[in-house]
């Protein structure tokens, strides 16, 4: 009985695995299909230049209507796909290197993109291309808030716009940050800015090249480059400040900073909450696929050779390697990332302990009030998402103040810590025995140093295991402080991926290190706790100072 | 000297110390001895405020510490307090167990701490357990500590609740040997125990607790060899009792004879025995119901543990009649069946003038 179930079992499952092959299959034919039908393609910009790009264009919309296809989150491109193909099927990643990771591993087919930066994308990762088809055109434009000081800033915007519009700087501009040629791109030193008339802040998510992107660890790219022209023409000081995407326009609304410059498309939705100034850029949107033709592999003998040596198991990761830290020395952003991501555990650690013991103290001989406010404030920021948390405290609480996103990183974790901590506190406390009290109180202890004397420290030997555990996870919940615009492991680790189109190495790099972390930590915090126990001390020094020559 | 005046304390469902009022003097060595859930503990525990009293009054020689104002930390370090559960501090050695509170609150010298920690340790016999944490030591060891401890605050008054109780029965011996040492040193001492024959060997006062306060107090040889309240007698005895008012002739005769077989299975009476028991007790009344014109009778068992007789006492009214006299010869003859000594006395003027003992025995 139980052999012919097991039969039927291993056919149903040649059957399924027979069905998949099958349709893989269907899936690169259509894929190979070359169709050189998309001849209304929007290609504006530099034509000559990517002639030989222009060739490795394949497929056409069509073939994509009901294919699976990515979106990144906070932008507008569902809507642009979900017009152009309404019966695909969408789903959501954070940012371009996701969505590459995505497209690779073949769980989407497609993702919307903007032509210019996908254009840069080809010429750094060879394994996509995009139908030459526009789903939708649109105009990027730098964004404000709607008070007096982003009107007035915003019309300086339009009328440099227009300027440069007039005079033909905006096409020499949009010729030097669209060319494949690093070397050209350069930018006027921000620190060398008149600043006269004060400093803008300007909001942006550096990980879409060629607009806004990390190089040699700064923030460059064409947004940067007409934001500083238009500070150095207009007597303004530059400070950009990096943050998500979803983030930008709600640190202009609530005056964080001044204006977004983030390749942002006008939207009518985003044009009720903010300015726009007259666009800098008129674009298209357009459909990365994955690169399967055979023509383009026709066309690409030349990168072959070059491949074959990358397609060596050693030779990837050497490249990968190069890629991730040594190529403009993107090592340093690593060692800002891991400093930012300690300062702020370790920041929270000590304030957080503080804040929690004295909150302990505060409620420990069951003060009412105490007590019940600590049960609220404990209910209240145990309840919500770190991240939530985080972004309140930055553009709500904090919104008035000018204070650093470490800082309010630092205050976000010292009050989730500081619960923590609180709460262990308890537990451990709770843990000694009743009679240990009695006993104390017998021989006269006070109330304070019974506490102090006799109850903690056999508390603390019970909680250390613990406490080490809520650092671990707190060094692990700062990844989220990127919302926030602060650049720690996590956010570099984007910005990396931004730029090299690789999943795999910056993320198993980033896991490394938080690895590394949490061991360090973990091991200084275990060695404390050594030195906690009182288990631990030697009976040499239990007597110290004393004579016992009996 | 210790004065308790009208001490009372109340929990939310049960009030052990309704009324206390005592006078300790100093060198006194007194046991509390009592029923459980009598206050024994409780009345210790309200002398160093580690229960507050709900209400009454303290003092300690002439500081009342029931006074808000009084600092009653500085009052416990001349108060030392042993417990059942022994409290030793787990995160210190022996000997810091002991140097601990004389350095932390006496401001001694960690030399002089030692010193005399270890001067004590010799005496409870511990001295090579210096250096070993408590959960080494086995419980005789740790309440040996324990009142090391204690005395290494030189108190003046040491108060001992239930210090064997949590023992193993192979080290009740040690302990006690140095609380007997203990009580020749003058020390005004109070000990809560149900150890009767240590209590005797060691005390010159005994307090036995009931009814809400001090139900009896005397000297070792009054309490244990000439009880004068019923109910220290019967602990002392260790009596077992059970007693019924009968008051007319419409009484719940089938439930009270329920009552006497309940009793009986509760302590663990021998079969035979509790038949006797019950047979007397209906026979006898019966007969007194038969007789009397307006029956009010009393009736109490009491059941010895130690030599296993129970005894019936009978207290009615009406004219002088004794029972075993009566010309009922078949109930008689019963009776006679089952008890083994029959004692009747007429008592002049009382409300119950007649009484009548009978015994029970096993055979």
């Amino acid at each position: 009985m139980l052999k012919r179930l097991f039969a039927v079992l291993t056919a149903l499952m040649l059957l399924i695995s027979l069905a998949g092959n099958a349709c893989a299959e269907g899936g690169t034919v259509a894929g190979k299909e070359p169709n050189e039908a998309g001849s209304e393609t929007g290609i504006s910009q530099g034509a000559s230049e990517y002639a030989d790009l222009k060739s490795r264009l394949t497929g056409s919309l069509a073939d994509y209507s009901r294919k699976r296809i990515g979106i990144p989150t906070g932008t507008s491109f569902d809507q642009i796909v979900a017009k152009a193909l309404p019966d695909a099927e969408l789903s959501y990643y954070n940012n371009l290197s996701d969505l590459l990771a995505a497209l690779s591993a073949g769980r989407i087919d497609a993702f919307p993109s903007d032509e210019p930066v996908i254009r840069y994308i080809m010429g750094e990762n060879a394994s996509v291309s995009y139908i030459p088809e526009y789903l939708d055109s649109f105009e990027f434009a730098y964004g404000f808030a709607k008070t007096e000081h982003g009107r007035a800033l915003c019309s300086e915007f339009s009328e440099f716009i227009d300027k440069l519009t007039a005079d033909g700087s905006l096409d020499k501009l949009s010729d030097k940050w669209f060319a494949p040629d690093e070397s050209g791109k350069t930018l006027p030193d921000l620190e060398a800015l008149p600043a006269v008339k004060g400093t803008l802040v300007m909001a942006t998510n550096p990980d879409y090249v060629p607009f806004e992107y990390v190089r040699d660890g700064k923030i460059v790219g064409y947004d940067v480059d007409i934001a500083a022209q238009f500070c150095q023409a207009y007597g303004y000081g530059l400070r950009i400040e990096s943050m998500s995407f979803d983030a930008v326009l709600f640190a202009v609304q609530s005056g964080k900073c001044d204006f977004a410059g983030a390749g942002m498309a006008i939207t009518p939705e985003r044009m009720e909450s903010v300015l726009f100034s007259k666009p800098n850029y008129y674009g298209g949107t357009v459909l990365v696929v994955p690169k399967g033709s055979a023509a383009l592999t026709a066309s690409n003998t030349a990168d072959a050779a070059e491949n074959e040596e990358a397609y060596s198991f050693w030779g990837n990761i050497r490249d990968s390697f190069s890629k991730t830290f040594i190529r403009e020395d993107r090592w340093k952003l690593f060692v800002s990332g891991v400093l930012v991501t300690l300062q702020i555990t370790l920041l929270s650690v000590l304030f957080g302990t503080l804040l929690g013991f004295t909150v302990f103290m505060l409620c420990r001989n069951g003060n009412i009030p105490a007590n019940l406010i600590t049960r609220f404030c404990i209910w209240l920021v145990q309840g919500m998402p770190v991240v939530v948390l985080l972004m309140i405290l930055f553009y709500v609480v904090f919104n008035a103040v000018s204070i650093s996103g470490i800082a309010v990183a630092v205050i976000g974790f010292t009050l989730t810590f500081g619960a923590a901590v609180f709460s262990l506190l308890k537990m451990g406390v709770g843990a000694v025995d009743n009679g240990q009290y009695e006993a104390a109180y017998a021989l006269g202890y006070s109330n304070r140093r019974t506490f102090f004397r006799i109850i903690l420290p056999q508390a603390l030997p019970h909680v250390l295991p613990a406490y080490r555990g809520e650092i671990v996870s707190l060094i692990k919940a700062t990844a989220v402080v990127g919302y926030i615009a602060v650049q720690d492991l996590t956010k570099i680790g984007d910005i990396i991926r931004s730029r090299t189109y690789e999943a795999f190495f910056p993320l198993i790099s980033i896991t490394i290190i938080y690895f590394l972390l949490e061991e360090l930590i973990g091991f200084f915090v275990g060695r404390i706790g050594v030195s906690f126990n009182p288990r631990h001390r030697k009976p040499a020094d239990i007597l110290k100072g004393v004579k016992t020559d009996d | 000297m210790i004065k308790i005046e009208h001490l009372r304390k109340e929990y939310p469902n049960v009030t052990p110390l309704e009324d206390v009022n005592v006078e300790i003097h100093d060198g006194d060595v007194i046991s509390v001895i009592g029923p459980s859930g009598t206050g024994k503990s409780t009345l210790l525990r309200c002398i160093n405020l580690l229960e507050k009293p709900t209400a009454g009054k303290i003092w300690i020689g002439e500081q009342e510490i029931t006074d808000p104002k009084c600092d009653i930390n500085k009052v416990r370090q001349k108060m030392g307090m042993v417990f059942q559960s022994f409290n030793l501090f787990g995160h210190k050695t022996v000997i810091e167990n002991i140097m601990l509170a004389p350095m932390d609150l006496l401001g001694r010298s960690k030399q002089e701490a030692y010193d005399t920690g270890m001067r004590l340790l010799r005496t409870v016999g511990l001295s090579e357990k210096a250096l070993n944490y408590p959960d080494e030591l086995s419980g005789g060891q740790k309440q040996r500590i324990a009142i090391a401890r204690t005395l290494a605050m030189d108190p003046d008054v040491i108060l001992l609740d239930e210090p064997t109780s949590a023992l193993d029965p192979t080290m009740v011996g040690e302990v006690q040997a140095v609380i007997r040492d203990l009580s020749k040193t003058g020390k005004t001492m109070m000990i809560v125990t149900h150890e009767m024959n240590f209590a005797k060997a060691i005390c010159n006062r005994v307090f036995f607790m009931d009814e809400g306060g001090i139900y009896e107090d005397g000297s070792p040889e009054q309490i244990f060899e000439h009880p004068q309240r019923e109910k220290t007698r019967r602990f002392v005895y260790r009596l077992k009792a059970i007693e019924f008012d009968i008051k007319g002739r419409s009484c719940d005769f089938p439930g009270m004879i329920g009552e006497i077989m309940a009793y009986c299975i509760r302590n663990q009476i021998e079969r035979k025995l509790a038949g006797h028991i019950q047979l007397t007790f209906e026979e006898v009344t019966q007969l007194l119901l038969a007789a009397l014109d307006d029956p009010r009778i009393h009736a109490v068992c009491e059941y010895s543990e130690n030599t296993g007789i129970a005894e019936w006492t009978f207290l009615y009214n009406g004219p002088q009649f004794n029972v075993m006299a009566s010309d009922n010869d078949l109930a008689l003859s019963v009776l006679k069946g089952v008890t083994d000594h029959a004692a009747y006395t007429w008592l002049e003027g009382n409300e119950y003038s007649n009484q009548l003992k009978l015994i029970n025995r096993s055979a």
